[in-house]
Order: C-alpha cells, then structure tokens, then sequence
C-alpha cells in the first residue's frame, strides 16, 4: 500500500513539474536584471588555481575568473588594459611600459599596486617555480617599477609575442604570496584575486562555487554566482543539460545535428551556437623515418585523402578545411594557398615517379613495402578519421593500420621518444602568429613540440624574423610566406578545423547571436538571467 | 551427450553456443554488408529492412559487424583457452605425477599468479605490447592457465593412488605411458568443464579489453569495439550499445549454461 502512494506521489510530482515547465516561455524578452546562478559542467577537477603553477584545462578556466592579466583581448581580439589602463612601446622595440589601473584592489581590499605586477614577474621567471610558461618571460633583461602605478619591461631583443605574453599572465597579489612557496601554498586553494569571481566554496569532486567579486576591477558581473560542477562524463553531462541541472555546455557534432532537430522540446529551452574552433586535426609524420622523408609520398598522401569526406563523416559537416597552420577568417591565415584535391591518379603518379611499383595492390620500394602504423588517442572523432583515412590509402596501395593509445602513454612512449609512424592529432592555437615552438628545427628535444622531426633554413629563418618584426603588415607578410612554403613541404597534412558547438539555455539572456572573434564567452559578465527564469536555489 | 539433453539448461546452453559458432564461421556469407564498408551518406541509421540492426558512426552496417565481431570473440576465446589449458595440463601432470619438490615449485608458483587480479595482469602485459588479436589469445592464454593446472594436479593425485596405476607400474610402463594413456583419460571430464567455463571468461575479457581500447584495433569490428563506440550515443543510438552487450551476455550465459550442465553430469558419475 505504501508503495503504491509512494508511487503515485512520484508520479504526481514529475507530472506536475513538467506542466510548469512547458508553460515557460523561455524567448521572452527580458530586461538586465543582476544576481541569479549560471551552472555549468567540468569534466577535471582543477588542481591548483594559480595558472601559471597549473597548466590543466579545468585550473585556468575557473582562475581566469579570479585573476586578470595586465592585457586582454577585446571581442575581435585586439588588445586593450586589463589590470593596464595604457601602454607604450619604445621604438626601437625593446621596452614595454605599463601604466596600470589607479585605485584599484584585490578582494580582499588590499590596493592593487606595481608591486604585484614586479612579483608576479619574478615568480614566474624564478628557477625554483615549477612552471612551464617561464620561458617567455625570462626574455625580460630587467623590469622594474617606477612608481606605483608604473611598471617597465625591457628585452634584449624585440619580441613580437611579447604583448601575448602579458595577457596570459595572471597577475598575483603581492602581499599574500610573498612569503610562501609559490608550488606549494594555501593560497592555491584559496585564492585572492580582482577579476569578475572570487572563489565562494570548493567541494572536492563535487562542485565549485564562484561568487561576484564586489572590488572587479572592471565592476561587478551580472550574474551573481557561477556553479561549476564536476562530471568526468560527457554523455552524463549532456543528460544534465536536458535535464536543466546544467545550462551550458560544448556538444559534439553528433548531439548538434541530430539529436537537437529531432527533440523540438529541448530547442524551446535550449539554444545552439557554432563558432570556428581555435585549432585544427592534422595527420602528422615522422619525417626522420622512411618513408616520410620522401616529399613525393608526402604529397601522394595528401593527394590520397578526402578531406571533405572526412568533415561530412566526422563532424557531419561542421568544419572546414584548412590550408594554413592559423584559425580560418583570421588576420594570419594565408587565403592565397592554393589546396591540394582529393585526386588519388595522382597520387599514384606521385608514388611511381619516387621509384614506387605496385606488388599485390601494394606499393613497393626496393622490396619493402609502402605500410605503416597510424597512431591515435582515444578520441573518437581522431579514431574514425584515422579509419577513413585508412580506407582511403587503402584504395592506392598504401597499407595502414591503425593503433588507438590512451593520452599519457601516447605521449610518453611514442612522441617522446620518437617511436612512431604516422599520427592523427591536433594543434590547439595561440591568437599571435609565432609557432616558433611547433616548426622551428632548434625544437626537437624531447618533450618539444617538434616531435615530428621538420627542419627547412627557410622557415627557421622566418620565425625568427617573425618573432622580431613588430610592424604588423610586414609580420603578416613573414607569416605568409612561412605559411605557404610550409604547405608546399607537406610535413603534416591539415584536415580540419572543428566548428565549436555550445548549447546555452535560453534563461541566460546577454549571449550574442552572432559570436565574435573572440567567442561567444567573450562577454560572460554581461549576460544575466532574468528574476522570472531563476530555478528555485537549494544550497548544498 | 544424453545427459545434455536431459539437462533443459545445459541443452539451451550448447545450443546457443552452436547457433553462435555457426553465425561466426559462415559471416562472410551471412553478412548483408563488407564490415568496414563506409557510408558517409548513412550515419548512425536506427534498425530498419536495410540495416537490421542500424549502422554505426561512420554508416557501417551493425548486423555485419556483430557477425565478424563474434568471429574474432570466439576465436580468441578457444584459442586463448586452449593455450592456458594446454600449459594447465602439462603443469598440473608434472607436479601431480612426479609430487616432490617439482610440485612444491609448481603449486607455489600458481598461488604467486593466482595473487595477482587477472584483468590487471592482462591490461599491464597487453599495454606493453602490440595490441592485436594473436597478442590477446597468447596473454590471456598465459595468465589463466592456474585453475586447471589445479585441478589435473588434484585429479592425479586421487588416481595414481588406484590399483589399475600400481598395476600399469608394475608392468613396466613408462611414466608418459601412464600419464597419457591412463591417467589424462580419467580426468577428463573436470577439464572440459573448466576448459567451457574458460571460454566464456576469455569472450569477457576480450570485450573488456577492446571496450577499453587496448583490444582489437580499428576498424577491426569485435563485440566490445562496437559497444565503446556506442557509449558515445548511447541517448539516442540504442542499438549501438544494445546489440554488442546483448550477444556478449548471450555467449557467456551460453558457455556458463554447459559448463556448470556438463559439472553436474560429472558430478553424479563420480
């Protein structure tokens, strides 16, 4: 008996729930109202919120709440201050002056002053810091404050990424750190910043709470508190998402055009977006081994593999081809390239001028024949363009196999090491140009980016004129011809540019339609959720 | 062989794994489709005249893959068990015949693999190496040989106490005479079981290590390929994940059914 009303009480209060939601009418419009909670999901825990310590995914994306830069990027990505009101470079390009926001503070009332900035700077560049961005700062000869307000950069050389390089860094305050252990401290945990947030509560494995920092250095956000909760799963992310436990969260190509036209009542809560992603796939080899360091094969690869069937398989259309190492639509990209085709005749011309003849379907040079191993990680879209590109070489004479590693091994037991043949990965951008560490020759260590062993003088050269040349239309020239020389070499053939899916409930007003350069995050502190979409909030 | 059909389990059970087995060895002819035929223009397509059991991300027909996939279990699975019962009964043999310090040496040895959790075992060997099929038969064949180099140890060690053994001795025969004609023979019926049962682990095995994609390689289909592929789409691609775990639960239900039959036949004779 006590079943049965248990029962139905159930019953009547999912029925009765799910009445109130359809009566919603979630497009209405709504005007600017604080306070309210925008959830959303993490798959990582973040470890350590201070960035430069860090370097996962999950830590900078909830410390770039808590902390600011000296610089950022305005919605089409040109600079503009953030903890900086103005800056001045010398002429001869050498010295970076900053002159910072006055009257300024931390969350915790302390003034933000040039000190902070001069021990951030000494932090990140000291030898005891366990961090790998230290790098780029240590190009700094001298910095140094001349009062409280200003701060001074010099270089031994002019450096073009430099700006770049002030706006990645989060700037820490001063008076908490510095008599602790940057790697080591409470602060970490805990921190204290000037941004938009500031950390409210920290359950571990659970969520993360942010709340609206009164002291932000550029006023306080809109919406009050930001949940991010951890849920290692995508699949069960998405199921929070239809649920409204969640309100945002990027989908992949498959959620995006199949199951959203298909569940009309999800698209009367639920809005899609779609933005080019900031990085690309590309089918890399190892150009030290045979028979990679055969352009003509290079090229015949190239020629084999259909890319527009890759991004109708894969990402169902959601993406597009490249032809240069830069986003597409950006100031860097070469649009003059002209792409290489799918044309697998030539590709087998190509295979034959190199001294290739077919032996069994398979082609053969001095006895051995064209095969090798593709590698891969575990992600699935990698995965099956690895086996449409198998199908494709398959179809010319070129025997492949395809191996799927778990990430850390991947890295560790063939990129490090150099024991690999052929692989499918991607490289995710930086906004400035300079790839410095992906080509240049001088990068092939272990554990460097040029895993693939490229070294041309010609693009050397470049990227280190590139690197100093702060003038922007001849940078861009610099880049253009590094990019074009760089698709004639076919090192790695590009394959796509993934289109990045978000779906964002409709209670979260302020999001443009239309996204920017920059993203649709862009502008998170001015969205809001009207009073009359608010969920009931049950503290946890 | 009566006995099974007396025994409605035991009998459901060697049927199932008879309709299985003779699925896998005629795939090829019974498949609509080549398996890893691609089909950009239709992804992800719910079971319907053409595909009766939908395609899968990259339009591949499912029902073809199922029926190459239960090839490569099967295969892995009695070749797997035939290489750990083959090292399970010469260890066993040796140490049960000979007792002494070889058995000692022998049993102790057992008790060191049977210490360690198998699957790890299997998932840090088959991490080192090249992952393909032969690979996963010779490990998993390597680390289960324990439970029936047990179990001919026991069973030698009951029979070479018999008055027929004193008497094959006494005549003279030599001692792979005695093991081979006259003590393997005894036991074999505890090792058939074990051996069925086995088959039913290593199908599991194999599922779990290609689920967790240290199995058989793309675009290779097997049974537990197809289900990681499917966990991705599990909200609305159903029968991705349904058709993979419905035939594993089956093969194994399958093999479990005629091994513990076939245990409580030997059980009554004996």
């Amino acid at each position: 008996m006590r079943l049965i009303l248990t029962s139905i009480l159930f019953i009547c209060l999912f029925g009765c729930n799910k009445s109130q939601i359809e009566d919603v009418n979630f497009d209405e419009e709504a005007s600017q109202e604080s306070g309210g909670t925008l959830t959303n999901a993490m798959i990582g825990e973040p470890n350590n919120l201070i960035a430069m310590i860090a370097g996962d995914g999950a830590s900078s994306l909830i410390a770039g709440q808590i902390f600011n830069s000296l610089l950022k990027y305005d919605e089409n990505l040109e600079f503009e201050g953030d903890l900086a009101e103005s800056w001045e470079i010398s002429e001869d390009y050498k010295t970076i002056k900053f002159n910072l926001k006055v009257q300024k503070k931390w969350s915790d009332n302390h003034p933000i002053t040039c000190k902070d900035v001069l021990f951030t700077w000494k932090a990140v560049t000291h030898p005891d810091t366990r961090t790998p961005y230290g790098s780029d700062y240590q190009l700094v000869s001298s910095a140094q404050c001349i009062n409280d307000y200003q701060f001074i950069a010099k270089y031994k050389e002019p450096y073009a990424p430099a700006l770049e390089t002030w706006a990645s860094l989060h700037i820490l305050p001063e008076h908490l750190l510095k008599n602790e252990d940057i790697n080591n401290t409470y602060f970490s945990l805990n921190p204290v910043g000037s941004n938009y947030y500031s950390l409210d509560s920290w359950v571990t494995g659970q969520q993360l709470k942010l709340k609206g920092n009164p002291n932000a250095v550029h006023g306080k956000p809109l919406i009050d508190n930001k949940v991010s909760r951890i849920i290692p799963d995508l699949s069960s992310q998405f199921m929070e998402l239809i649920a409204g436990n969640i309100d945002l969260m990027s989908i992949n190509p498959i959620q995006y055009s199949r199951v959203f036209p298909n569940r009309p009542e999800l698209n009367k809560k639920i809005n899609l977006y779609k933005e080019m992603g900031n990085g690309y796939t590309y089918f890399g080899f190892n150009l030290k081994k045979r028979p990679f360091d055969d352009i003509n094969v290079r090229k015949a690869i190239s020629l084999a593999i259909d890319r527009q069937e890759i991004i109708d398989g894969v990402l169902l259309g959601l993406g597009e081809e490249i032809t240069s190492p830069y986003k597409p639509g950006t100031y860097w990209e070469n649009k003059n390239i002209k792409k290489l085709s799918f044309n697998p005749e030539k590709a087998k011309e190509l295979l034959e001028n190199s001294g290739y003849r077919l032996n069994n379907n398979i082609y053969e040079k001095d006895g051995i024949p064209l095969s090798f191993e593709i590698l891969t990680n575990q992600n699935k879209q990698r995965e099956m363009t690895a086996v449409l590109i198998q199908r494709r070489l398959q179809d010319i004479g070129i025997d492949a196999s395809i191996r799927v590693i778990e990430w850390a091994s991947f890295v560790n037991r063939f990129i490090k090491t150099g024991e690999f043949q052929a692989v499918v990965l991607g490289w995710s951008l930086s906004l400035d140009p300079d790839q410095y560490s992906i080509w240049h020759s001088s990068q092939q260590g272990p554990g460097q980016f040029n895993f693939i062993g490229y070294s041309n003088k010609t693009v050397d050269n470049l990227l280190e004129k590139g690197r100093q040349e702060l003038n922007k239309e001849k940078r861009k020239a610099i880049y253009n011809d590094f990019s074009s020389i760089l698709y004639d070499d076919q090192p790695i053939i590009y394959l796509y540019a993934g289109y990045g899916l978000s779906a964002i409930h409709k209670k979260i007003k302020g999001v443009k339609k239309l996204s920017p350069p920059a993203g649709i995050y862009h502008n998170d502190y001015e969205w809001f959720v009207p009073n009359k979409f608010r969920r009931n909030e049950m503290s946890l | 062989m009566r006995k099974i059909i007396k025994n409605p389990l035991a009998f459901a059970g060697l049927i199932i794994i008879l309709l299985i087995g003779i699925l896998a060895l005629f795939a090829s002819y019974l498949s609509p489709y080549d398996p890893n035929y691609i089909d950009i223009q239709s992804i992800l397509v719910s079971p319907n005249k053409q595909h009766i059991m939908g395609t899968d991300a990259l339009g591949r027909d499912v029902f073809s893959r199922m029926l190459h996939g239960a090839q490569i279990s099967l295969l892995v699975g009695i070749v797997a068990v035939g290489i750990s019962t083959l090292i399970g009964i010469m260890l066993g043999s040796i140490a049960g015949f000979y007792r002494g310090i070889t058995d000692t040496l022998i049993m102790r040895l057992v008790d060191v693999m049977l210490s360690i959790p198998s699957f790890f075992l299997i998932l840090a060997v088959i991490a080192f190496l090249t992952p393909s099929i032969w690979n996963i038969m010779i490990v998993i064949g390597l680390t289960s040989w324990m439970g029936v180099t047990r179990l001919v140890r026991a069973e030698f060690l009951s029979l070479k106490e018999r008055d027929f053994i004193l008497a094959a001795e006494t005549i003279g025969a030599s001692d792979l005479r005695i093991i081979l004609i006259h003590l393997l023979p005894n036991s074999l019926g505890p090792i058939i079981v074990s051996t069925v049962l086995g088959v039913a682990s290593a199908v599991l095995i194999e599922s779990g290590l290609s689920f967790l994609g240290l199995g058989v390689q793309a675009p290779t289909a097997s049974w537990g390929n197809i289900l990681t592929d499917g966990k991705e789409y599990i909200q609305f691609a159903w029968w991705l994940s349904l058709f993979p775990g419905l035939a594993i639960l089956i093969t194994v239900l399958g093999y479990n059914l005629l091994g513990e039959g076939l245990r409580d036949n030997f059980d009554q004779n004996t």
